[in-house]
């Protein structure tokens, strides 16, 4: 689990430019689906089966893309300034080590913000990303201008660490833990007769609307959709009845948008599997590609089993491989038909 | 002209060690082991190494040199019930430098400082950059009981900062201040002197210059050079006189700062070294900051005290930014002040 999530965390795939995290993804895809392939969308499919077996297929799903900034205008000596791709967190920019991901590669910089001195009266509130700038160590824009090119995407850059027991740290675990989950499910199953065929999505632009879900949804022939993402895992300073508890397993959303039927049949393998699990009910829409997912065609019966998830949209976002890995089961589960262990 | 890979490599290794104020050794270690043989060394009670290096004369006036080894940091000061690390800044560190950044301890330990999701925060506290009291450090922990097989009360954790170079010859780490100044100087130790010099790498700058303090005592100097970093402000949005000084325009020499009016003549004399030999100089246009200077110049019934300084931005953050030209200008007016000192009567 370790590898593949370092492997996933360290690509870059910011929404619209999602060229590093699908190659990595369709790398480890490629195990499984032999066709994996990634669209000009920015999305990775495969299909794991026979399209003329007349067995129901499902689709496994998962955003590919992570927050980041885009680069907008190149000021005279040598700064970019950014817009959000995506909800990045304000509290954290001062002084950041970022990439700006160039055509000719990746360069580093420093994301500055006004010192105290300068901006006295903005000292304790949060700054706006119109007010950022990333300095690149150029001294002019025609210097810049060699390197870096408006469209750009930055990217905080943080690579998986381990923390105390089954925790680890990264940039872009929403959603890489998901895709790490969905390939954790395809391993269980591996070489088993399913009563499924599989379709697998990795969806581009997520974080700016589930545009990519929108688009490859409309390709796919799924009856029956899983989603995963992240969702808020509790921590001291939030509301204990908006959040899943890290560690305590997949948090099988319900929802008036999910599918009710599936939802309960989750619930009840995972009871059966012993697979650790939480409910996370939701009012309305998910905020999540299951909401397109399920209005997709004439409707594609969805579920979404999240994943608890510390500081969401920092580069410091947390999770515990015990709820990927069983999110990965419950998947693998449901794909059997609740025949044998997972 | 320099010997760059020398001094950068120094930089680059300096950079790389932990040692906040109080929590020195690993710097302290490093540099005693790259002190050449002839020089007397000393550590005093307090951590200050103490390096005296004979030179081709003996000056009339005692001359002290001096930077830095410690650079800011946290310490944990409660694990809380569910786990988390409470903790105090050691040195002046802002809030918005701190959200969001892993930190490390001495057993390699990693932690990270956030707090909830901004999906869950009302438009109130979005506004609002939250105070560092209000944070604290996650290391995965699921309650004390564990947290204290990984870290406790008392133990020091630092900013993960990695050292590089990037754009057009600047680098950029955490602790380059003022572990820059002790690559300085530790170049200059190597080296030949024209006078005999004390050179001394202080503890304790951030939370108060105290260890310079002890260490003027002991030395008892007539004239201190001290090495430094100095907040550089020239970034998109600032302008004129808030930009306070340059990279790219060499040494910053000081005329006053928040702790110490410095020596006039010295500071004309450093200035003057600087133009002599051909390198980049300035001053700095706005009264901040302050360094080990306040303690020197006060001590031993006074101290004539002079700064040298690399313009450096995001101080105290796990990223500072300098431009290699610079750090290589300080080392030069360094080196040529000493011979230009060593000649005062």
């Amino acid at each position: 689990m370790d590898e593949i999530l370092e492997k996933l965390c360290a690509a870059n795939g910011v929404s619209g430019a999602e060229d590093g995290a699908c190659e990595a993804a369709r790398a480890l895809l490629a195990q499984y689906a032999p066709d994996a392939a990634a669209d000009r969308f920015g999305c990775v499919t495969g299909f794991i089966g026979d399209r003329n077996n007349g067995k129901p297929t499902v689709m496994l799903e998962a955003h590919i893309d992570e927050i980041g900034f885009i680069v907008t205008y190149i000021d005279e000596d040598g700064f970019l300034k950014v817009g959000n791709c995506g909800g990045t967190d304000r509290r954290l920019y001062a002084a950041q080590t970022v990439n700006v991901h160039c055509e000719s590669g990746d360069i580093r910089g420093v994301i500055c913000t006004l010192p105290p001195h300068v901006a006295a009266d903005n000292k304790d509130k949060t700054q706006k990303t119109s007010d950022i700038a990333i300095d690149v160590g150029f001294p002019s824009r025609e210097a810049a201008e060699k390197v870096v090119s408006p469209g750009d995407r930055v990217t905080i850059d943080n690579r998986l660490a381990k923390l105390a027991g089954t925790r680890r740290t990264a940039k872009a675990l929403d959603d890489r833990a998901g895709v790490a989950a969905v390939l954790h499910a395809l391993e269980l199953v591996k070489g088993r007769e399913l009563p499924y065929n599989i379709e697998v999505l990795f969806a581009s632009q997520e974080e700016v609307g589930s545009r990519g879900a929108i688009i490859s949804a409309f390709n796919s022939r799924a009856d029956i959709a899983l989603a995963t993402d992240v969702s808020f895992a509790y921590t001291s300073d939030a509301k204990k009845h908006e959040c899943g508890v890290m560690g305590k397993g997949a948090m099988i959303g319900v929802s008036p948008v999910l599918d009710r039927e599936i939802t309960v049949e989750l619930k009840k393998l995972a009871a059966d599997k012993k697979i650790p699990f939480q409910t996370e009910v939701m009012g309305r829409s998910t905020g999540t590609d299951a909401d397109d997912i399920s209005v997709s065609h004439g409707g594609i019966r969805t579920a979404l089993i999240s994943i608890p998830l510390k500081y969401m949209h920092t580069p410091v976002e947390v999770i515990d491989t015990v709820d990927v890995e069983a999110v990965g089961r419950l998947m693998a589960a449901f794909l059997t038909g609740g025949e044998g262990d997972v | 002209m320099s010997e760059n890979k020398e001094l950068f490599d120094l930089t680059e290794k300096l950079s790389k060690l932990c040692g906040t104020s109080g929590d020195e050794g690993a710097v302290r270690d490093f540099i005693s082991s790259r002190i050449p043989a002839g020089c007397t060394v000393t550590t005093d009670s307090i951590g200050n190494l103490i390096v005296f290096k004979k030179g081709a004369q003996t000056p009339a006036k005692k001359i002290m040199y001096c930077a830095h080894m410690d650079e800011v940091g946290f310490i944990v000061t409660y694990v809380c019930e569910d786990g988390r690390l409470k903790f105090a800044p050691v040195g002046g560190i802002s809030s918005s430098v701190v959200f969001g950044r892993r930190v490390v301890f001495a057993n390699g330990t990693v932690g990270v400082i956030a707090a909830k999701a901004l999906h869950q925060l009302t438009s109130d506290e979005e506004e609002k950059q939250p105070k560092i009291e209000d944070l604290a450090i996650d290391i995965g922990a699921e309650n004390a009981e564990e947290a204290r097989k990984y870290a406790d009360q008392g133990d020091f954790c630092y900013f993960m900062g990695s050292y590089e170079e990037f754009g057009d010859g600047f680098i950029k780490g955490k602790a380059l201040d003022d572990r820059a100044g002790c690559a300085v100087m530790l170049t200059m130790l190597n080296e030949e002197l024209p006078y005999d010099a004390y050179f001394v790498f202080t503890v304790q700058e951030e939370i108060g210059t105290r260890g310079a303090q002890c260490a003027a005592f002991t030395v008892k100097p007539d004239i201190a050079v001290i090495l430094e970093t100095t907040t550089a402000c020239d970034i998109a949005g600032s302008e004129d006189e808030k930009e306070v000084c340059r990279l790219g325009e060499g040494v910053v020499v000081s005329f006053m700062d928040r702790s110490t009016i410095y020596d006039r003549e010295l500071y004309r004399l450093a200035r003057r070294a600087a133009d002599d030999i051909g390198v980049k100089n300035q001053t700095k246009s706005l009264i901040a900051g302050g360094n080990d200077s306040g303690a020197v110049h006060k001590a031993v019934g006074g101290v004539r005290t002079a700064a040298l300084s690399v313009p450096t931005r995001y101080l105290h953050s796990p990223s500072c930014v300098m431009k290699k030209e610079d750090v290589t200008a300080v080392l030069d007016t360094a080196r040529e002040l000493l011979k230009r000192l060593g000649e005062l009567q």
